[in-house]
């Protein structure tokens, strides 16, 4: 029979060290459920695919500075050079580089004119081969023809007329239709140049992985006629490696300029979310170290407990108490008090997320998070109890007629 | 209702081993109430705790209400003592942390009565000795001989056919403790079989039957109520 009312009675005369036990259960409650949900955000967030063929895709810089270097004459031929190496699925001149942290980004808005709002998103200025380089599925329209593509001078400042969106960034635009039906449609860029949206593209993210915008990116048909280019090369599967190095020997043999900045998609990913990474081990160790902390301080003080209540546990032997009578009021008592300490965490863990909401602009915990964390930590006392619980059993009844 | 043939007890160390019960034997009838006495070391207290199911023997065996108690595990052995026995200990054995209620509730919980039949239970018993009007208070509201009756009225409230007392007025002073008697006298007179270890003779002469200990053995049984007469 469970002794709810006599234990929660004999807790109110000794409550310091079961309070202490109860607040110390709410602080890590508070910390880890929202360390958890930060961890499985971060996570997740880490998990979102680019929309790239990451594994098989690379890019490589160069920077002309020699008096007879011809930019427009050296893209052309560097992309037909590229192209021609065995294992080259596709290549083409790229301004930005996909979760790699730094890009362009320009705003579209459905209306003309600087009184009405834009959609942020980022800009990647490819050719006709921009999907297939990019390994991005068209999911409405067309992609762009030889004819669309233009050359950008630097101090170019108008668009072109056509571009590719993605499917976030269409509904974003035009969120009361489908987004295939966004294909024909005019959005307008730096607020009145009009650009007719050809086609759909299922997915590309942003340069900037931590942006609230990052699943928003749009394709511009254009070269950058620039000394300085990036070329983005996709591969056949497991042909990256040694196409990398070949794309490098071939560029180095132009002297006229400066070959760096080869990395892998892969390497790119892992480098942009290197903060979510660390963020995630440090989490996780606050959670392990809390964990064991709050722990430990269960067994400590069920562990002083029994002690102190020897004679009373020989006495509850001697009365009638089995062995699993003695085990299940130390572990009523514990989830007494972590019930109580649970209760405390479940606001703290609210009050601790709306700072972290104001403070780190992350989203708010989902609800279900609280109950969670308050069934687990339940269970984390109930599992560090049971040992000094079990311990007690061995207490003899004899130890009740004994006067000292 | 209790009894014990060629009963043995030996508590080993590495270097000593001693015989705290040699070929014990004792019968117990219902509705006696026995006294066991006996110098320190004389093996009392384990017959106590045997009797009342705390220790296991190493030899013999032990009847307690027709059923052989030898071969019982421990389970069994807890559930036999809350049914069967009440006990009275010296130092009272009152949880401190409990009221005197939640106190006497104790081993009705472990029968499992329902919180309806513990009520009336816990109020008669506490009605019985006179505390019934002190059942929010704590043991250590209380004096030495109204928490005696407490633990009394815990040992009654399961309406045991046994009491095993265990120098029931060791901290009492005499007044108190010949209140206390008197309280167990009127409990056996309702039919109780009560078995009471003392080392006070004086005490143990107030109950019907004399047993005296020594050496882990029966030594002398006396019956004093025939001493009584013989005496007058």
């Amino acid at each position: 029979m469970l002794e709810l009312g006599p234990i929660f009675r004999a807790l109110l005369r000794n409550k310091v060290g079961a309070l202490l036990i109860a607040v110390q259960i709410a602080f890590t409650m508070a910390i880890i459920v929202n360390s958890v949900f930060i961890i499985y955000e971060r996570s997740q967030e880490t998990k979102r695919p680019s929309g790239l063929d990451e594994a098989n895709s690379f890019f490589i810089s160069s920077s002309g500075f020699g008096e007879n270097f011809g930019a427009k004459a050296t893209i052309e031929k560097d992309l037909t050079d590229i192209r021609a190496i065995s294992g080259v699925v596709s290549a083409i001149q790229i301004n930005a580089i996909p979760v790699s942290g730094g890009g362009w980004s320009m705003s579209l808005q459905t209306e003309p004119g600087a009184e009405h709002d834009g959609v942020g998103t980022a800009v990647y200025m490819v050719n006709e081969n921009g999907l297939d380089a990019l390994g991005l599925e068209l999911l409405a329209g067309e992609n762009f023809v030889a004819s669309d593509i233009r050359w950008r001078q630097n101090s170019e400042s108008t668009w072109p007329d056509k571009v590719i969106v993605t499917k976030a960034m269409a509904e974003r635009l035009f969120p009361d239709i489908d987004y295939g039906q966004s294909v024909g449609k005019t959005v307008y860029i730096n607020d009145n140049e009009p650009m007719i949206i050809v086609g759909i593209i299922d997915k590309l993210q942003a340069p900037w992985v931590g942006w609230n915008n990052v699943e928003n990116s749009m394709l511009s048909p254009e070269h950058q006629e620039t000394d300085s280019v990036r070329y983005f090369i996709r591969t056949a599967p497991g042909q990256r490696d040694s196409t990398m190095k070949q794309v490098e020997e071939l560029l180095a043999k132009n002297k006229e300029r400066v070959v760096d900045g080869m990395r892998s998609i892969e390497y790119v990913r892992e480098r942009s979310y290197r903060g979510h990474t660390a963020m995630i081990k440090i989490l996780t160790t606050v959670i392990i170290t809390l964990t064991i902390v709050t722990s430990l301080g269960i067994v400590g003080l069920a562990s002083f407990s029994v002690n102190r209540r020897k004679k009373q546990i020989g006495i509850r032997r001697a009365l009638g108490a089995r062995k699993i009578d003695v085990i299940k009021y130390f572990m009523l008592e514990n989830l007494m008090i972590s019930g109580v300490g649970v209760l405390l965490g479940a606001g703290l863990t609210i009050a601790l997320n709306m700072l972290l909401v104001k403070a780190l602009s992350i989203t708010p915990m989902d609800w279900f998070y609280i109950p969670i964390g308050m069934i687990v930590l339940c269970l984390i006392g109930q599992l560090a109890v049971y040992g000094p619980a079990k311990k007690a059993t061995g207490i003899a009844p004899a130890i009740a007629t004994r006067t000292v | 209702m209790l009894t014990m043939t060629n009963v043995k007890k030996v508590f080993r160390t590495d270097l000593v081993e001693t015989h705290a019960l040699r070929d014990f034997n004792l019968q117990v009838n219902e509705g006696e109430f026995v006294a066991v006495t006996g110098p320190s070391g004389s093996g009392k207290t384990t017959f106590l705790n045997i009797a009342g199911m705390l220790e296991t023997f190493n030899g013999g065996s032990y009847v307690l209400d027709g059923q052989d108690v030898s071969h019982l595990n421990d389970n069994q052995r807890s559930k036999l003592r809350n049914e069967k026995i009440g006990f009275i200990f010296q130092s009272y054995n009152l949880i401190p942390d409990l009221n005197l209620f939640d106190n006497v509730d104790v081993p009705l919980r472990y029968r499992g009565f329902d919180a309806k039949e513990r009520k009336q239970r816990i109020e008669e018993s506490l009605e019985t000795v006179g505390l019934a009007n002190r059942m929010k208070h704590l043991p250590s509201q209380l004096s030495g001989g109204q928490q005696q009756r407490v633990a009394i009225a815990r040992a009654l409230a399961g309406k045991p056919r046994f009491l095993l007392a265990d120098e029931p007025t060791g901290n009492l002073d005499s007044a108190m403790a010949q209140s206390v008697m008197e309280l167990l006298q009127s409990i056996n007179q309702s039919g109780t079989t009560i078995v009471m270890v003392t080392h006070d003779p004086q005490l143990a002469q107030q109950a019907a039957r004399n047993i005296y200990v020594k050496d882990g053995q029966v030594s002398e049984v006396h019956d004093v109520l025939k001493m009584h007469v013989a005496n007058a």
